[in-house]
């Protein structure tokens, strides 16, 4: 019974029967033309890469979260020594609470990127607005640093939503 | 005895029965592609998501802004966010008309999470009323709103307890929680529905009940799959606050 002896997957190296046409983890055509096969190899490699790109947009939105928590702790304490009044101690408390909301979302991030993106950015987003909406002068301040910041963690996001896609179609876990 | 069969798993394009892996051995098509289309339809759930947020921000800003607060532009509001909440829910009955539904009704479940909600807001409404009076010098009351009016009371009833426990379980742990699902796990619904559930509240000391409050009624929505106790839980939590109020005014008047 040599005939059923296992082989092993040129691509992914998985254990397969000698009447099997497709591998059953990754779909590596056994019986297609040589043609067929490196077509196969190379749209997975493209895969592969693009997933390793992906995951790097992932971890500088997670990054992002870090840095929004230090410019936050920053203007804390410029508006902090700057203004004086009444207010001053409810500003104060509404930045610690945000100071420490985006560090906690960032330390969430490495278990629950997406999630962590989501608020984060819901958060940054809600800030600007209730900002403007006060002081409407404060959405031009800090316009690159503002642009930048959402525009990672959009980018974050769907990042991280095309590398379970990506992983889904790899057959990865 | 009798063994157990499994159901057989058939490749949906040449229906060849697939023992294991993720594609057909015979025509090698992938058997996951009903998951790779969820993932497609991920970005799109969160825009839906982020509009009807930005929609009931915008609202709830409105209300803040607006310094002399009346019946009317409170009601006109409170209509305004209803009518998001209905809309959105209704865009995606079919994903979301199973939350109508009440599978696994329990009169004792409802009566102990009402009875809860009733003692939660007692404690609440005393600890705040201790921290106003007694740390800021402030006396706050909801009802000097709808005082004004000869059904103020009704009214008020209406716009706090009846259409907040409607519309808001409808919004976040309807409509926003069932978009967030398909983007994310359960767990992570719950916490997202319920940061945003107490950000729209635009005020930082809620953060120590509402987001609490918020994660739970998020729990049994999850658990129980219906609005329905999150809607009584938090009706209840509200109307317990209205009755207080009143109780206040008419032991002071007398």
């Amino acid at each position: 019974m040599e005939n059923i002896a296992n082989n092993d997957c040129s691509c992914c190296y998985t254990k397969y029967e000698i009447n099997d046409l497709f591998c059953k983890t990754c779909g590596f055509p056994f019986q297609g033309t040589e043609q067929d096969q490196k077509n196969f190899l190379s749209e997975r490699n493209v895969k592969e890469i693009d997933l390793e790109s992906l995951n790097e947009k992932v971890a500088t939105a997670c990054k992002s979260l870090y840095w929004l928590s230090g410019l936050t702790a920053f203007s804390a304490i410029v508006i902090y020594f700057s203004s004086a009044g009444e207010d001053q101690l409810a500003t104060l408390m509404t930045n610690i609470f945000l100071i420490l909301s985006f560090l906690g979302l960032g330390i969430w991030s490495k278990n629950k990127p997406t999630a962590a993106m989501i608020t984060g950015l819901s958060l940054y987003l809600i800030i600007i607005l209730l900002n403007a909406v006060i002081s409407p002068m404060t959405i031009v301040s800090g316009l690159i640093v503002k642009i930048i910041v959402i525009g990672a963690l959009i980018k974050g996001i769907k990042a991280v939503l095309e590398v379970d896609k990506l992983k889904k179609e790899l057959n990865i876990d | 005895m009798e063994q157990e069969e499994t159901p057989r798993k058939l490749c949906s394009n040449c229906q060849n029965e697939i023992a294991e892996g993720n594609f057909c051995s015979k025509c090698g098509q992938a058997q996951n592609d009903l998951e790779v289309q969820i993932y497609s339809k991920k970005w799109l759930s969160l825009l839906q998501a982020g509009l009807f947020i930005l929609i009931q921000l915008v609202l709830c800003i409105c209300a803040f802004l607006i310094q002399e607060t009346s019946i009317t532009i409170t009601l006109a509001l409170d209509f305004a966010m209803a009518g998001t909440a209905m809309a959105f829910f209704t865009y995606n009955w079919s994903e979301n008309k199973q939350l109508l539904r009440w599978p696994n009704f329990s009169l004792k479940k409802l009566l102990a999470f009402v009875a809860l909600a009733a003692m939660a807001s007692l404690t609440l409404h005393f600890i705040a009323n201790y921290i106003n009076t007694r740390l800021l010098h402030e006396k706050f009351t909801y009802f000097d709103v709808y005082k004004s009016h000869e059904y103020g009371r009704y009214i008020m009833i209406l716009s706090m307890a009846i259409f907040p426990a409607v519309f808001e379980e409808l919004s976040f742990r309807g409509y926003l929680m069932q978009k967030l699902l398909i983007v994310v796990g359960e767990k992570e619904a719950i916490y997202i529905s319920s940061f945003l559930f107490f950000i729209i509240h635009l005020n930082v000391l809620s953060f120590f009940w509402l987001l609490p409050f918020a994660i739970i009624l998020g729990r049994i929505r999850i658990k129980e799959k219906t609005i329905w106790y999150g809607v009584a839980i938090h009706f209840i939590f509200n109307l317990t606050t209205c009755l207080v109020e009143f109780f206040s005014i008419d032991h002071f008047l007398s």
